[in-house]
């Protein structure tokens, strides 16, 4: 858990977007570690919404995450 | 494993959470309603109140004059919402553009939907609807409401929001419209912790499930839709609040193909309930029908006179599989044909009824026109059984998501990604035989691809043996 959590955040960091889809999400971690599961990828970024270094970005049809603090901003662009 | 409540449904306290008096919700006369101008000119809107029908913009005056009249500490955002919010859109049709800036990072700790950020891009001008978030509350199955719950929902969203609603969205949910970022948690916090419902669905997850009455009052249900709709509701918790799909996806749970939720046109997967034994006849009560002693449809349309009931013009002739007729003063029922489409049991209801060996079928991808065009769910399951803890239906529900999780792009519904990966791949995934009845037309997917597997020998062949028999 703790690996993947720290693989999520160091995609997220690394990226020159902000917000991303689960998939986006999920294909980067598995570049690293291939034998990461969609489930168990899905539990480490809900760690990461309840410890608040992610947070949830919604159009209101589809959903994206993003790291609290970085360029997501309470406003929609 | 069916879900288990970890606590006992509390005992709601209407007395101690309602907000308001009836005379404070009751502010206003007639007569200051007839005379009533918001502070914004709002030609076109005050046009649609015109003519027979109910209007929205009447509506929200009624709500505009209310909040006018409350006392100042009676609501938590500003006393002009409403008014901003039909001045916005007066000045959206004078443009022809939208003032609504789509999507934000709102939402209630832990969820990732039931909340959607809404924002107005003309927040100077209408200042109280520069947040103006929309909440989705789920409904309870069927809709079956106490009054009293839903006055506290109103008075809650009076206090915390606009009290602006619309009831119900297409997930079903109680939509309310319009409050601020500060009011969210609060408004979670009653609607979960002192009223014990939980907010609904919205982005990349699984929507608010929604069933037909089903059999708390139709005879027709051919399974609990009530039960089956809670019951998966509970079970994917996870992925109703927690968003991890390629986008969208809804449940609909029809009782029967009469489909009151028309759960065929409105969900990624539709649960319609069915029955593969024999229509239940009652031969005494077809007689009567015919001697005109029952009226038909159960009395629906009896406002004017059609004439003498017509057994042969308004069942038999309206068979769509045409297989149905009399022999010998009885009704005959060639079931291996019948379609099961509901026609002749809503009109004789006391002569046919469904049979009693009954479950679902399961139909795949309906959607609105998004990337491509809207389209009816497609069949996949012919039947199966629906009864708890519906572990055969779960099985299914997770096969088809591993697939679209793994194989759909970003923002695909499931009945794109049918579309795209074809439906042989689709029954290929699931381990389902194709059948000829998956063949809509043969000029749109006329097409099944054999594999080499599939097919005696495979793809070689003894040219020799083959020259033998076909000359060149
Ligand atoms: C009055 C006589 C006929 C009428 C009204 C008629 C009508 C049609 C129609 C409406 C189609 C469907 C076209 C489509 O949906 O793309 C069709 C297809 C076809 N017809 Fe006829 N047809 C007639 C005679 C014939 C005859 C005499 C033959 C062969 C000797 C024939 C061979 C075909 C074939 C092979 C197709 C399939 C063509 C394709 O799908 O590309 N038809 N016909
Ligand atoms: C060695 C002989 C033949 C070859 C290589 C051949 C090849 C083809 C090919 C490649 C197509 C297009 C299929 C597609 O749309 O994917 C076709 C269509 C067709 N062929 Fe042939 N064909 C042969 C003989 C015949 C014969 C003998 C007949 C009629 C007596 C025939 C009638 C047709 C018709 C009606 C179509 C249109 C079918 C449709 O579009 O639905 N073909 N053929
Ligand atoms: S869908 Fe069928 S079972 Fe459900 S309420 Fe309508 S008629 Fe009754
Ligand atoms: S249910 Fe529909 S298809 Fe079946 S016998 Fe009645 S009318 Fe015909």
């Amino acid at each position: 858990m703790e690996e993947l959590k720290k693989a999520i955040i160091e995609f997220a960091e690394s990226s020159k977007k902000t917000k991303f889809y689960f998939k986006d999400i999920e294909k980067a971690v598995q570049k690293v570690n291939p034998d990461a599961k969609m489930r168990e990828i899905k539990k480490a970024c809900t760690a990461l919404i309840n410890d608040g270094t992610m947070i949830y970005f919604s159009t209101g049809s589809s959903t994206m995450y993003g790291l609290k603090g970085r360029g997501m901003t309470e406003d929609p662009e | 494993m069916a879900f288990e409540p970890k606590e006992l449904q509390k005992e709601i306290k209407y007395e101690e959470i309602r907000i308001y008096s009836d005379a404070e919700l009751n502010n206003y006369t007639e007569e200051e309603l007839k005379n009533f101008k918001i502070k914004h000119d709002i030609p076109d809107l005050d046009d649609l109140e015109k003519g027979p029908w109910p209007s929205f913009v009447a509506d929200a005056k009624q709500g505009a004059l209310h909040r006018r009249k409350l006392a100042d500490d009676r609501m938590l955002i500003d006393r002009d919402v409403i008014e901003d919010m039909l001045g916005q859109l007066q000045i959206s049709f004078d443009e022809g553009e939208t003032h609504w800036k789509h999507g934000g990072i709102v939402g209630v700790f832990g969820y990732g939907g039931g909340v959607i950020g809404r924002y107005s891009d003309l927040p100077e001008k209408y200042p109280s609807i520069a947040h103006f978030h929309t909440v989705r509350v789920a409904q309870p199955s069927s809709k079956f409401y106490d009054s009293n719950f839903l006055r506290t929902v109103c008075d809650l969203w009076e206090y915390r929001g606009s009290g602006l609603m619309n009831l119900h969205g297409s997930t079903g949910d109680l939509v309310l419209l319009g409050t601020t970022t500060e009011q969210l948690e609060p408004i979670f916090f009653e609607l979960t912790h002192e009223m014990q419902v939980d907010i609904g669905g919205s982005g990349s997850n699984l929507r608010t499930p929604e069933c037909c009455i089903g059999k708390a009052r139709c005879e027709w249900s051919c399974y609990d839709t009530q039960d089956l709709c809670y019951e998966l509701t509970q079970y994917y918790q996870d992925e109703l609040h927690r968003p991890a799909f390629p986008y969208k996806f809804k449940f609909k749970f029809d009782g029967c193909p009469n489909g009151c939720v028309a759960s065929i046109a409105r969900s990624d997967m539709s649960f319609i309930g069915t029955w593969r034994d024999d229509i239940r006849i009652d031969q005494e009560a077809v007689k009567a029908y015919i001697a005109g002693e029952v009226v038909p449809n159960g009395g629906a349309h009896k406002g004017r006179d059609w004439g003498k009931f017509d057994i042969q013009k308004e069942v038999l002739d309206l068979c769509p599989t045409k297989c149905m007729w009399m022999e010998d003063g009885e009704l005959k029922i060639d079931n291996a044909e019948c379609t099961r489409c509901m026609h002749c049991i809503s009109v004789m209801p006391k002569a046919l009824r469904p049979g009693t060996d009954t479950g679902v079928t399961i139909l795949c991808g309906a959607k609105a026109p998004i990337l491509e065009g809207a389209q009816m769910a497609t069949l996949i399951v012919p039947f199966m059984k629906a009864e708890p803890p519906y572990d055969n239906i779960k099985e299914f529900i997770e096969k088809v998501w591993e697939w679209w999780m793994e194989e759909g792009k970003n923002r695909e519904r499931l009945g794109e990604l049918i579309q795209r990966a074809t439906l042989p791949k689709f029954l290929e995934v699931l381990e389902l035989p194709a059948m000829p009845q998956y063949v809509k037309e043969p000029r749109s997917n006329p097409y099944i691809l054999w594999k080499e597997e599939d097919v005696p020998g495979g793809w070689s062949r003894d040219i020799k043996d083959y020259r033998a028999r076909h000359k060149r």
